[in-house]
């Protein structure tokens, strides 16, 4: 008797598992992040027994989960660089990108700080460690306190992309590991300058106008904006029609899909 | 030496004691303060209607009779508000243009604020985003929104060569003389009536899910990952850490191997917990495939890995610990070897044992780097026990950090931080207690 109950809970446990197959496995971008999150909790409402989870681990890192088919969906806030598709390639993944919103790269600035604009030139040089001291801005006599994503972040490629031309950062630079951390910084360091996604700006910090140009949806969408770039989802091939991933990666089209991805301070890729 | 110098040494060491001791017990208590007090208010608060609306609304929980009339009286008590709005936009209508525009945009934040303190404006439709379909929940943030409300907050930077200054004016002021005026005084003078503030008890902190990523609702996700988590690497590290305790003690000879065997068990004990997270990610997803994708299996496996070498040792010492002549009596009345072991040496040695199952359950519930690569997710459901095998979970370490690091609004959620951070303590607290007691009366039970 006692066999087959063991035997009946094992039959159920491995039913179970087989059929726990409604996941859906998101990692990569912080930036993304709050969008993916979103999305997730949105989607979770509608279908309450398929599990979302969300990392929020880096563009880089969710590029390797992909690779390593440990996701379903690489959220990135870059397009894959050529030696990842080539990886995949290798690897039988085909990944599709789906973009799922647009966002400016805010410089950000302490709301202390007097300063209002700087060129694309001025921030390279800063970065760049050319210029020390806010003083040769226009600002007080401080020390210019750097701040920059990681290596590994989608979000520090874009900017080295169009504000550094991909020329080295001074040594001094800080480097954090997240947008959230960025925005932490800023608002604690008065002397502080930092970037970090439309969607992380608060109260807290200021944003700058970059060559005349102040970070709105609007200068994003139009391209006026000099610092932005469209946030990705890949997915291996694209999903199974109707299948849950499918569903969840066609919400950015629907008007609701549109309207979080406002709220939450990002640019809706179309405008309805 | 003489005797008076002696003396004096040792006073002095005694008073070095002391002075330590204290410092340790100060250092504690600067701890654990702040932890009691911050975590505290998650689950005590003042919350305010809006707390209870959502309780009632997303949670299925509180007093379905009473909350309409409650509701009903907030209501009313910001009908005037709305009035007011909306006399003073019928008013800009008939502005000179110059002066309209002047007036428009400060409204505009007027209008925003007040959204953000008491939720969408009645008759509005309601938002996607759950966290901006209600007000304020709490009490103290009220009262920071409603700050919001009154003051319009600018950066003053007319000295040149100097960091702005912070300048507060009173919405009053930049509306005196139209129809918006009044509305200020009402607001901070009928407050409480629009929101009652009441103080709340909210246990189920621990118990609820977390809603539209930790803005409501509470912790369980993380509670249950990281009780799986825990659970797991024991279930793996438990039997794999006495058997080899065991072979260690009893079986092996002691010569070169048994001592490099123990030397290499004393490196693994020192080396970084964020190597073993690497390792984790390598050999169990990467290479060995326990899952398709992080998962509280190999988050376990990884933390077992982990938590082995204070096992074996700790295991090792309880069972050297077991005096001979228990063996030699065992030996002797003609039980075998394994008889021995079985019957006598591990119930003998189980309290030890147990201290070293109790010190590496805390750590495998507070660490943090194993589980990031392996099994820790930001957002997640609370998972069934047969889904940790192929499906990663949050966890409360790793959480604690996420939250304070990543979030995009954790100055809003800061409460959830702290809350998460007295959970996690007095969850290894508990542990450790209970594992206490356990050996406290399983050394009595052997003692007769």
């Amino acid at each position: 008797m006692k066999k087959q109950i063991l035997a009946l809970i094992i039959a159920t446990t491995v039913a179970n598992f087989t059929h726990a197959a409604d996941t859906i496995v998101i990692d990569g971008s912080t930036t993304v992040g709050p969008i993916a999150k979103a999305f997730a909790e949105y989607f979770m409402t509608a279908n309450p027994d398929i599990n979302i989870t969300i990392s929020e681990s880096g563009s880089g890192n969710g590029a390797k989960s992909l690779l390593n088919a440990s996701c379903n969906i690489a959220a990135m806030s870059r397009p894959m660089k050529d030696s990842e598709f080539k990886a995949c390639a290798e690897k039988g993944i085909h990944p599709v990108a789906h973009v799922v919103a647009l966002d400016g790269l805010p410089i950000l600035v302490h709301p202390s700080n007097p300063v209002q604009e700087l060129s694309l030139e001025q921030v390279r040089k800063i970065y760049r460690g050319e210029i020390m001291n806010w003083k040769e801005l226009g600002g007080p006599d401080k020390k210019i306190v750097a701040i920059s994503r990681d290596t590994n972040s989608g979000t520090f490629e874009t900017f080295n992309k169009l504000v550094m031309k991909k020329q080295n950062l001074s040594a001094k630079v800080e480097k954090v590991g997240s947008n959230g951390a960025i925005r932490q910084r800023v608002q604690t360091t008065p002397a502080a300058i930092g970037f970090a996604g439309l969607g992380f700006v608060d109260k807290t910090v200021k944003a700058l106008k970059i060559n005349g140009i102040y970070p709105t949806a609007e200068t994003v969408q139009t391209g006026e904006y000099p610092i932005a770039r469209p946030l990705f989802m890949y997915t291996d091939k694209y999903p199974k029609l109707g299948s849950p991933l499918y569903q969840f990666n066609t919400i950015h089209l629907t008007e609701d899909g549109q309207e979080i991805v406002e709220e939450i301070g990002f640019v809706p890729v179309t405008a309805y | 030496m003489t005797l008076e110098t002696r003396k004096l040494l040792d006073k002095a060491f005694s008073g070095l004691g002391l002075i330590a001791i204290g410092m340790m017990a100060a250092a504690l208590l600067l701890i654990l303060t702040p932890i009691l007090w911050r975590g505290s208010k998650a689950f005590i608060f003042k919350g305010t209607i809006e707390h209870r609306r959502v309780m009632l609304e997303e949670f299925d929980r509180g007093n379905t009779d009473r909350f309409p009339a409650e509701m009903e009286k907030a209501k009313a008590a910001r009908e005037p508000i709305y009035q007011i709005l909306a006399d003073f936009k019928a008013e800009m209508k008939t502005m000179e243009r110059s002066t309209r525009g002047e007036y428009k945009s400060a409204y505009r934040e007027v209008e925003q604020a007040i959204t953000v303190l008491l939720g969408p404006a009645p008759g509005e439709r309601t938002p996607v985003l759950m966290r901006q379909r209600y007000g304020q929940m709490r009490w103290d943030r009220t009262q920071i929104k409603l700050h919001e409300v009154l003051f319009s907050e600018e950066w003053d930077y007319s000295i040149p060569g100097a960091m702005g200054v912070l300048v507060e004016t009173p919405r009053i002021e930049q509306f005196a003389g139209t129809k918006l005026e009044p509305l200020f005084h009402y607001m901070e003078e009928h407050i409480d009536e629009m929101m009652r503030p009441k103080t709340t008890f909210y246990w189920q902190f621990i118990t609820d899910k977390s809603k539209d990523s930790h803005i409501f609702g509470g912790i369980w996700p993380e509670v249950l990952g990281t009780l799986y988590l825990t659970l797991g690497a024991m279930l793996f590290a438990i039997p794999m850490g006495v058997i080899a305790a065991i072979y260690l003690c009893e079986y092996a000879k002691e010569g070169r191997v048994v001592s490099f065997l123990r030397i290499c068990i004393s490196t693994l004990a020192g080396v970084p917990s964020i190597v073993f997270g690497l390792f984790g990610l390598a050999f169990f997803l990467n290479t060995i495939h326990v899952s398709d994708s992080k998962s509280v299996l190999a988050g376990s496996l990884t933390l077992s890995l982990l938590i082995l070498p204070t096992l074996i040792r700790s295991a090792e010492e309880a069972i050297l610990a077991v005096p001979r002549t228990y063996k030699e009596a065992a030996l002797s009345l003609g039980a075998g070897r394994w008889h021995t072991i079985l019957t006598v040496i591990l119930p003998a040695s189980l309290p030890g044992i147990l201290t070293g199952i109790v010190i590496s359950m805390g750590r495998a519930a507070g660490e943090t780097a194993p589980i990031i690569f392996t099994a820790a997710v930001s957002v997640g459901a609370p998972l069934k026990i047969w889904e940790t095998l192929n499906q990663p979970t949050p966890a409360l370490p790793w959480n604690i950090y996420n939250l304070c690091t990543e979030h995009e609004a954790v100055d809003e959620i800061r409460h959830v931080q702290y809350g998460m951070v007295l959970t996690l303590v007095v969850i290894v607290l508990l542990l450790n207690m209970a594992a206490i007691l356990m050996r406290a009366r399983i050394s009595k039970k052997l003692r007769g």
